[in-house]
Protein backbone atom coordinates (compact mmCIF):
# COMPACT_ATOMS: atom_id res chain seq x y z
CA UNK A 1 0.00 0.00 0.00
CA UNK A 2 2.92 2.42 0.74
CA UNK A 3 4.29 4.68 -0.22
CA UNK A 4 1.60 6.47 0.70
CA UNK A 5 2.03 9.60 -1.78
CA UNK A 6 3.23 7.83 -5.01
CA UNK A 7 0.38 5.66 -4.76
CA UNK A 8 -1.74 7.84 -4.33
CA UNK A 9 -3.64 6.97 -0.90
CA UNK A 10 -2.29 10.59 0.19
CA UNK A 11 -3.25 13.10 -2.36
CA UNK A 12 0.14 14.78 -4.68
CA UNK A 13 -0.72 17.87 -3.61
CA UNK A 14 -0.06 16.64 0.29
CA UNK A 15 3.52 16.67 -0.22
CA UNK A 16 4.65 19.77 0.57
CA UNK A 17 2.43 19.92 3.68
CA UNK A 18 3.96 16.25 4.38
CA UNK A 19 7.07 17.63 4.31
CA UNK A 20 6.78 20.79 6.47
CA UNK A 21 5.70 18.06 8.94
CA UNK A 22 8.03 15.97 8.23
CA UNK A 23 10.67 18.95 8.47
CA UNK A 24 9.20 20.15 11.67
CA UNK A 25 9.18 16.14 13.41
CA UNK A 26 12.56 16.23 12.12
CA UNK A 27 13.59 19.32 13.94
CA UNK A 28 11.87 18.41 17.21
CA UNK A 29 14.34 15.55 17.21
CA UNK A 30 17.60 17.51 16.32
CA UNK A 31 16.88 20.12 19.07
CA UNK A 32 15.83 17.16 22.06
CA UNK A 33 18.63 15.31 20.88
CA UNK A 34 20.69 18.57 21.85
CA UNK A 35 22.06 19.34 18.15
CA UNK A 36 21.49 22.97 18.17
CA UNK A 37 24.94 23.10 20.32
CA UNK A 38 27.71 23.00 18.21
CA UNK A 39 29.95 21.87 20.95
CA UNK A 40 27.89 18.29 20.66
CA UNK A 41 28.14 18.39 17.19
CA UNK A 42 31.86 18.95 17.21
CA UNK A 43 32.48 16.64 19.93
CA UNK A 44 32.49 13.27 17.44
CA UNK A 45 35.37 14.93 15.65
CA UNK A 46 37.27 15.88 18.07
CA UNK A 47 36.56 12.65 20.62
CA UNK A 48 34.52 13.97 23.66
CA UNK A 49 30.87 13.28 23.08
CA UNK A 50 29.46 10.51 20.39
CA UNK A 51 25.70 11.64 20.43
CA UNK A 52 25.75 12.23 16.89
CA UNK A 53 27.12 9.18 15.54
CA UNK A 54 24.50 7.24 17.98
CA UNK A 55 21.43 8.92 16.89
CA UNK A 56 22.36 8.72 13.38
CA UNK A 57 23.13 5.28 13.82
CA UNK A 58 20.29 4.07 15.38
CA UNK A 59 18.23 6.12 12.71
CA UNK A 60 19.47 4.52 9.90
CA UNK A 61 19.24 1.27 11.73
CA UNK A 62 15.39 1.82 12.42
CA UNK A 63 14.12 2.53 9.38
CA UNK A 64 16.04 0.21 7.26
CA UNK A 65 14.95 -2.59 9.33
CA UNK A 66 11.87 -1.03 9.46
CA UNK A 67 11.67 -0.44 5.82
CA UNK A 68 12.54 -4.07 5.21
CA UNK A 69 9.98 -5.74 7.24
CA UNK A 70 7.12 -3.23 5.78
CA UNK A 71 8.60 -4.48 2.08
CA UNK A 72 8.60 -8.26 3.43
CA UNK A 73 4.86 -8.13 4.64
CA UNK A 74 4.17 -6.01 1.56
CA UNK A 75 3.40 -2.66 3.26
CA UNK A 76 5.33 -0.83 0.96
CA UNK A 77 6.49 -1.35 -2.92
CA UNK A 78 10.66 -0.31 -2.60
CA UNK A 79 10.93 0.06 -5.75
CA UNK A 80 8.50 3.27 -5.97
CA UNK A 81 10.69 4.82 -3.34
CA UNK A 82 12.78 7.71 -4.35
CA UNK A 83 16.81 7.23 -4.34
CA UNK A 84 18.86 10.09 -4.75
CA UNK A 85 20.91 9.56 -7.52
CA UNK A 86 24.99 9.87 -7.51
CA UNK A 87 27.15 12.48 -9.17
CA UNK A 88 30.45 10.89 -7.52
CA UNK A 89 32.90 13.78 -7.85
CA UNK A 90 30.16 16.30 -6.49
CA UNK A 91 29.90 14.14 -3.97
CA UNK A 92 33.34 13.63 -2.86
CA UNK A 93 34.04 17.40 -3.30
CA UNK A 94 30.75 18.37 -1.43
CA UNK A 95 31.64 16.07 1.39
CA UNK A 96 34.55 17.68 2.02
CA UNK A 97 33.44 21.43 1.81
CA UNK A 98 30.69 20.43 4.39
CA UNK A 99 33.18 18.56 6.55
CA UNK A 100 35.01 21.22 6.56
CA UNK A 101 32.40 23.66 7.41
CA UNK A 102 31.03 20.98 9.57
CA UNK A 103 34.09 21.36 11.98
CA UNK A 104 34.72 25.00 11.67
CA UNK A 105 31.21 26.41 11.84
CA UNK A 106 30.10 23.61 14.47
CA UNK A 107 26.57 22.99 12.33
CA UNK A 108 25.33 20.97 9.44
CA UNK A 109 22.81 22.82 7.53
CA UNK A 110 19.51 21.64 9.97
CA UNK A 111 21.31 21.62 12.95
CA UNK A 112 22.19 25.49 12.19
CA UNK A 113 18.50 26.08 11.42
CA UNK A 114 17.56 24.72 14.75
CA UNK A 115 20.24 26.63 16.31
CA UNK A 116 18.97 30.00 14.75
CA UNK A 117 15.25 28.81 16.00
CA UNK A 118 16.20 28.61 19.80
CA UNK A 119 18.09 32.03 18.88
CA UNK A 120 21.72 31.18 19.21
CA UNK A 121 23.97 34.30 17.55
CA UNK A 122 26.44 31.16 16.32
CA UNK A 123 23.73 29.45 14.48
CA UNK A 124 22.55 32.53 12.79
CA UNK A 125 25.79 33.78 11.63
CA UNK A 126 26.02 30.31 10.38
CA UNK A 127 23.03 30.07 8.74
CA UNK A 128 24.00 33.87 6.52
CA UNK A 129 27.30 32.28 5.36
CA UNK A 130 25.13 28.80 4.20
CA UNK A 131 23.18 31.15 2.54
CA UNK A 132 26.10 33.20 0.97
CA UNK A 133 27.09 29.95 -0.32
CA UNK A 134 24.04 29.42 -1.88
CA UNK A 135 25.23 32.19 -3.81
CA UNK A 136 27.63 32.24 -4.71
CA UNK A 137 27.15 28.25 -6.15
CA UNK A 138 24.05 29.92 -7.82
CA UNK A 139 25.76 32.97 -9.42
CA UNK A 140 28.62 30.96 -10.41
CA UNK A 141 26.78 27.70 -11.45
CA UNK A 142 28.56 28.04 -15.29
CA UNK A 143 31.98 27.65 -13.63
CA UNK A 144 31.41 24.45 -11.87
CA UNK A 145 28.02 22.80 -13.62
CA UNK A 146 31.00 20.11 -15.32
CA UNK A 147 32.56 19.41 -11.69
CA UNK A 148 28.67 19.35 -10.21
CA UNK A 149 27.63 16.43 -12.86
CA UNK A 150 30.30 14.40 -13.12
CA UNK A 151 30.97 10.90 -12.77
CA UNK A 152 27.25 10.33 -12.30
CA UNK A 153 26.37 7.15 -11.76
CA UNK A 154 22.72 7.13 -11.75
CA UNK A 155 20.30 6.09 -8.82
CA UNK A 156 22.47 3.16 -7.59
CA UNK A 157 22.21 1.57 -4.57
CA UNK A 158 25.02 0.47 -2.44
CA UNK A 159 23.89 -3.13 -2.86
CA UNK A 160 23.84 -2.80 -6.11
CA UNK A 161 27.36 -1.83 -6.36
CA UNK A 162 28.56 -4.30 -3.95
CA UNK A 163 26.46 -6.68 -5.19
CA UNK A 164 25.00 -8.17 -2.13
CA UNK A 165 21.42 -8.72 -1.13
CA UNK A 166 19.43 -5.69 0.60
CA UNK A 167 19.00 -7.41 3.93
CA UNK A 168 22.66 -8.37 4.33
CA UNK A 169 23.96 -5.14 4.01
CA UNK A 170 21.10 -4.44 6.56
CA UNK A 171 22.53 -6.75 9.02
CA UNK A 172 26.53 -6.09 8.66
CA UNK A 173 25.33 -2.27 8.51
CA UNK A 174 23.55 -3.07 11.83
CA UNK A 175 26.60 -5.03 13.16
CA UNK A 176 28.29 -2.06 12.05
CA UNK A 177 26.43 0.28 14.28
CA UNK A 178 26.83 -2.19 17.55
CA UNK A 179 30.43 -2.07 17.49
CA UNK A 180 30.46 1.81 17.00
CA UNK A 181 28.14 2.01 20.24
CA UNK A 182 30.39 -0.48 21.72
CA UNK A 183 33.94 1.41 20.73
CA UNK A 184 32.53 4.96 21.38
CA UNK A 185 31.28 3.40 24.98
CA UNK A 186 34.45 2.30 25.90
CA UNK A 187 36.16 5.96 24.92
CA UNK A 188 33.28 7.60 26.77
CA UNK A 189 34.17 6.04 30.03
CA UNK A 190 37.34 7.31 29.69
CA UNK A 191 37.29 10.71 29.28
CA UNK A 192 35.63 13.46 31.50
CA UNK A 193 32.51 14.22 31.44
CA UNK A 194 32.21 17.69 29.15
CA UNK A 195 29.14 19.84 30.45
CA UNK A 196 27.75 22.69 28.27
CA UNK B 1 24.12 2.91 30.06
CA UNK B 2 20.91 2.17 30.56
CA UNK B 3 18.99 -0.80 30.67
CA UNK B 4 16.19 0.29 28.27
CA UNK B 5 19.23 1.39 25.82
CA UNK B 6 20.96 -2.14 25.58
CA UNK B 7 17.71 -4.01 25.12
CA UNK B 8 16.42 -1.74 22.23
CA UNK B 9 19.70 -2.73 20.36
CA UNK B 10 19.56 -5.72 20.90
CA UNK B 11 16.07 -5.63 19.67
CA UNK B 12 17.56 -3.32 16.63
CA UNK B 13 20.13 -6.14 15.69
CA UNK B 14 18.11 -9.38 16.13
CA UNK B 15 15.72 -7.57 13.54
CA UNK B 16 18.24 -7.03 11.04
CA UNK B 17 19.85 -10.70 11.60
CA UNK B 18 16.05 -12.47 10.77
CA UNK B 19 16.23 -10.42 7.84
CA UNK B 20 19.28 -12.33 6.79
CA UNK B 21 17.40 -15.36 7.00
CA UNK B 22 14.03 -14.58 5.64
CA UNK B 23 13.07 -16.55 2.57
CA UNK B 24 13.21 -14.49 -1.23
CA UNK B 25 9.58 -13.45 -1.29
CA UNK B 26 8.60 -11.99 -4.67
CA UNK B 27 7.01 -8.84 -4.14
CA UNK B 28 5.77 -8.14 -7.58
CA UNK B 29 2.09 -6.90 -7.57
CA UNK B 30 -0.16 -9.04 -10.19
CA UNK B 31 -3.04 -9.14 -11.14
CA UNK B 32 -4.73 -12.09 -9.68
CA UNK B 33 -5.74 -14.19 -12.55
CA UNK B 34 -9.70 -14.30 -12.56
CA UNK B 35 -9.45 -10.20 -12.84
CA UNK B 36 -7.12 -10.69 -15.46
CA UNK B 37 -9.76 -13.34 -17.88
CA UNK B 38 -12.35 -10.58 -16.72
CA UNK B 39 -10.66 -7.80 -18.10
CA UNK B 40 -9.80 -9.59 -21.30
CA UNK B 41 -12.97 -10.31 -22.15
CA UNK B 42 -13.80 -7.08 -21.73
CA UNK B 43 -13.80 -5.17 -25.17
CA UNK B 44 -13.59 -1.37 -23.86
CA UNK B 45 -9.87 -1.85 -23.97
CA UNK B 46 -9.98 -1.33 -27.73
CA UNK B 47 -10.16 2.07 -29.01
CA UNK B 48 -11.18 2.66 -33.07
CA UNK B 49 -8.96 4.39 -35.39
CA UNK B 50 -11.29 7.52 -35.73
CA UNK B 51 -11.19 8.07 -32.24
CA UNK B 52 -7.80 8.26 -31.73
CA UNK B 53 -7.53 9.82 -34.79
CA UNK B 54 -10.11 12.37 -33.77
CA UNK B 55 -7.64 12.60 -30.82
CA UNK B 56 -4.85 12.83 -32.66
CA UNK B 57 -5.95 15.56 -34.36
CA UNK B 58 -7.25 17.58 -31.87
CA UNK B 59 -3.92 17.34 -30.14
CA UNK B 60 -5.52 15.89 -27.28
CA UNK B 61 -2.33 15.79 -24.32
CA UNK B 62 -3.64 12.93 -22.35
CA UNK B 63 -3.09 10.60 -24.94
CA UNK B 64 0.24 8.40 -25.61
CA UNK B 65 0.68 6.45 -28.48
CA UNK B 66 3.12 3.20 -28.07
CA UNK B 67 4.59 1.51 -31.11
CA UNK B 68 5.09 -2.18 -29.95
CA UNK B 69 6.73 -3.42 -32.96
CA UNK B 70 10.06 -3.81 -33.34
CA UNK B 71 12.81 -0.24 -33.53
CA UNK B 72 12.78 -1.12 -37.26
CA UNK B 73 9.17 -1.42 -38.31
CA UNK B 74 9.25 1.89 -35.98
CA UNK B 75 11.80 3.82 -38.37
CA UNK B 76 9.65 3.47 -41.22
CA UNK B 77 6.84 4.16 -40.23
CA UNK B 78 4.81 5.22 -36.80
CA UNK B 79 2.12 7.37 -35.87
CA UNK B 80 2.84 10.74 -35.12
CA UNK B 81 3.71 11.27 -31.12
CA UNK B 82 4.35 7.43 -30.57
CA UNK B 83 7.16 6.58 -28.68
CA UNK B 84 8.72 2.50 -29.66
CA UNK B 85 8.61 0.56 -26.95
CA UNK B 86 9.08 -3.18 -28.40
CA UNK B 87 6.87 -6.11 -27.49
CA UNK B 88 9.90 -7.70 -25.72
CA UNK B 89 10.89 -4.91 -23.80
CA UNK B 90 7.62 -4.14 -22.44
CA UNK B 91 8.48 -5.16 -19.13
CA UNK B 92 11.76 -3.48 -19.06
CA UNK B 93 11.62 -1.58 -15.33
CA UNK B 94 13.02 1.88 -17.70
CA UNK B 95 9.81 1.61 -19.26
CA UNK B 96 7.87 1.81 -16.52
CA UNK B 97 7.61 5.22 -16.56
CA UNK B 98 6.04 5.24 -19.84
CA UNK B 99 3.58 2.90 -19.23
CA UNK B 100 1.86 2.92 -15.58
CA UNK B 101 0.34 6.32 -15.64
CA UNK B 102 -2.46 7.80 -14.10
CA UNK B 103 -2.19 10.94 -15.87
CA UNK B 104 -1.99 9.57 -19.80
CA UNK B 105 -3.84 7.19 -21.79
CA UNK B 106 -1.88 4.38 -23.18
CA UNK B 107 -2.77 3.23 -26.30
CA UNK B 108 -0.82 0.46 -27.53
CA UNK B 109 -0.40 -0.68 -31.41
CA UNK B 110 1.05 -2.66 -33.67
CA UNK B 111 0.75 -3.79 -37.47
CA UNK B 112 -2.13 -5.84 -36.40
CA UNK B 113 -3.82 -6.54 -32.75
CA UNK B 114 -2.20 -9.50 -31.82
CA UNK B 115 1.40 -7.44 -30.74
CA UNK B 116 -0.56 -5.20 -28.81
CA UNK B 117 -3.08 -7.06 -27.19
CA UNK B 118 0.27 -9.52 -25.63
CA UNK B 119 1.63 -6.30 -24.49
CA UNK B 120 -1.66 -5.28 -23.29
CA UNK B 121 -2.21 -8.38 -20.77
CA UNK B 122 1.55 -8.18 -20.00
CA UNK B 123 0.96 -4.93 -19.00
CA UNK B 124 -2.37 -5.34 -17.35
CA UNK B 125 -1.37 -8.13 -14.97
CA UNK B 126 1.57 -5.65 -13.77
CA UNK B 127 -1.41 -3.65 -12.33
CA UNK B 128 -0.65 -0.97 -14.86
CA UNK B 129 -3.73 1.46 -15.34
CA UNK B 130 -5.25 3.56 -18.27
CA UNK B 131 -4.12 0.97 -21.53
CA UNK B 132 -5.74 0.84 -24.46
CA UNK B 133 -5.38 -1.43 -27.69
CA UNK B 134 -5.84 0.66 -30.86
CA UNK B 135 -8.12 -1.50 -32.97
CA UNK B 136 -7.21 -3.49 -36.08
CA UNK B 137 -3.75 -1.58 -35.45
CA UNK B 138 -1.87 0.23 -38.40
CA UNK B 139 -3.50 -2.26 -40.80
CA UNK B 140 -7.01 -0.89 -40.18
CA UNK B 141 -5.81 2.54 -39.68
CA UNK B 142 -4.16 2.78 -43.36
CA UNK B 143 -7.34 1.16 -44.51
CA UNK B 144 -10.27 3.63 -42.68
CA UNK B 145 -7.49 6.32 -42.08
CA UNK B 146 -5.16 7.11 -44.80
CA UNK B 147 -6.83 5.48 -47.59
CA UNK B 148 -10.92 5.90 -46.75
CA UNK B 149 -13.49 4.18 -49.32
CA UNK B 150 -16.05 5.81 -50.26
CA UNK B 151 -19.68 4.50 -48.47
CA UNK B 152 -21.74 2.88 -51.35
CA UNK B 153 -25.01 5.62 -52.44
CA UNK B 154 -28.06 4.40 -50.11
CA UNK B 155 -25.59 4.17 -47.13
CA UNK B 156 -27.17 5.71 -44.12
CA UNK B 157 -25.90 9.33 -43.30
CA UNK B 158 -23.52 8.71 -40.73
CA UNK B 159 -21.51 6.78 -42.79
CA UNK B 160 -21.12 9.04 -45.45
CA UNK B 161 -20.14 12.09 -42.32
CA UNK B 162 -17.97 9.43 -40.93
CA UNK B 163 -16.18 9.58 -44.93
CA UNK B 164 -15.27 13.70 -44.98
CA UNK B 165 -13.96 12.68 -41.59
CA UNK B 166 -11.48 9.94 -42.62
CA UNK B 167 -11.29 11.74 -45.80
CA UNK B 168 -9.92 15.27 -43.73
CA UNK B 169 -8.08 12.86 -41.10
CA UNK B 170 -6.65 11.49 -44.25
CA UNK B 171 -5.54 14.69 -45.62
CA UNK B 172 -3.86 15.97 -42.05
CA UNK B 173 -1.76 12.19 -41.24
CA UNK B 174 -0.69 12.76 -45.36
CA UNK B 175 -2.40 9.87 -46.15
CA UNK B 176 -2.85 9.16 -49.96
CA UNK B 177 -6.65 10.22 -50.54
CA UNK B 178 -7.39 12.69 -53.00
CA UNK B 179 -4.27 13.50 -52.62
CA UNK B 180 -1.87 13.00 -55.62
CA UNK B 181 0.91 15.70 -54.85
CA UNK B 182 1.31 13.81 -51.15
CA UNK B 183 1.68 10.23 -51.52
CA UNK B 184 4.37 9.95 -49.18
CA UNK B 185 3.69 8.84 -45.61
CA UNK B 186 5.27 11.31 -43.65
CA UNK B 187 7.38 9.90 -40.84
CA UNK B 188 7.71 12.59 -38.24
CA UNK B 189 10.88 12.39 -36.67
CA UNK B 190 10.10 11.79 -32.58
CA UNK B 191 11.95 13.08 -30.02
CA UNK B 192 11.80 10.36 -27.00
CA UNK B 193 11.90 12.15 -23.70
CA UNK B 194 12.18 9.86 -21.11
CA UNK B 195 10.37 10.68 -18.02
CA UNK B 196 12.11 12.23 -15.36
CA UNK B 197 11.31 10.43 -11.81
CA UNK B 198 9.78 13.05 -9.85
CA UNK B 199 12.42 14.71 -8.10
CA UNK B 200 11.72 14.83 -4.61
CA UNK B 201 12.89 17.78 -2.82
CA UNK B 202 16.72 16.37 -1.42
CA UNK B 203 17.34 17.20 2.02
CA UNK B 204 20.83 16.02 4.13
CA UNK B 205 20.98 16.58 7.66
Amino acid sequence: MGPLIPMGIIPDQWNSVMAVLIGVAFGFVLESSGFSSSRKIVGLFYGYDFTVLRVFFTAAVTTAVGLAYFSYVGWIDMSLAYIHPTYLTAAIVGGLIMGLGFITGGFCPGTSLCAVAIGKIDGIIFTIGLMLGIFIFSEGYPVWEGLYNGNYLGSVKVTESLGISDNLFIFLFAVMALAAFYVTSLIGRRIKEVNY
Amino acid sequence: MSRTYILLTIVAILGAAVLVFLPEKKNQKELDPEKLLMEINNSSRYLSTDLVAHRLIEKDPSILLVDVRPAAQYGEYALPGAINIPLEQVLLIDNEGYLNRNDLEIVLYSNGDLWADQAWILCARRGYKNLYVLKGGLNHWFESIMQPKSPSPGSPSQDFDMYSFRLAASQYFGGGANIETNTENSTENVIIKRREKKSVTAGGC
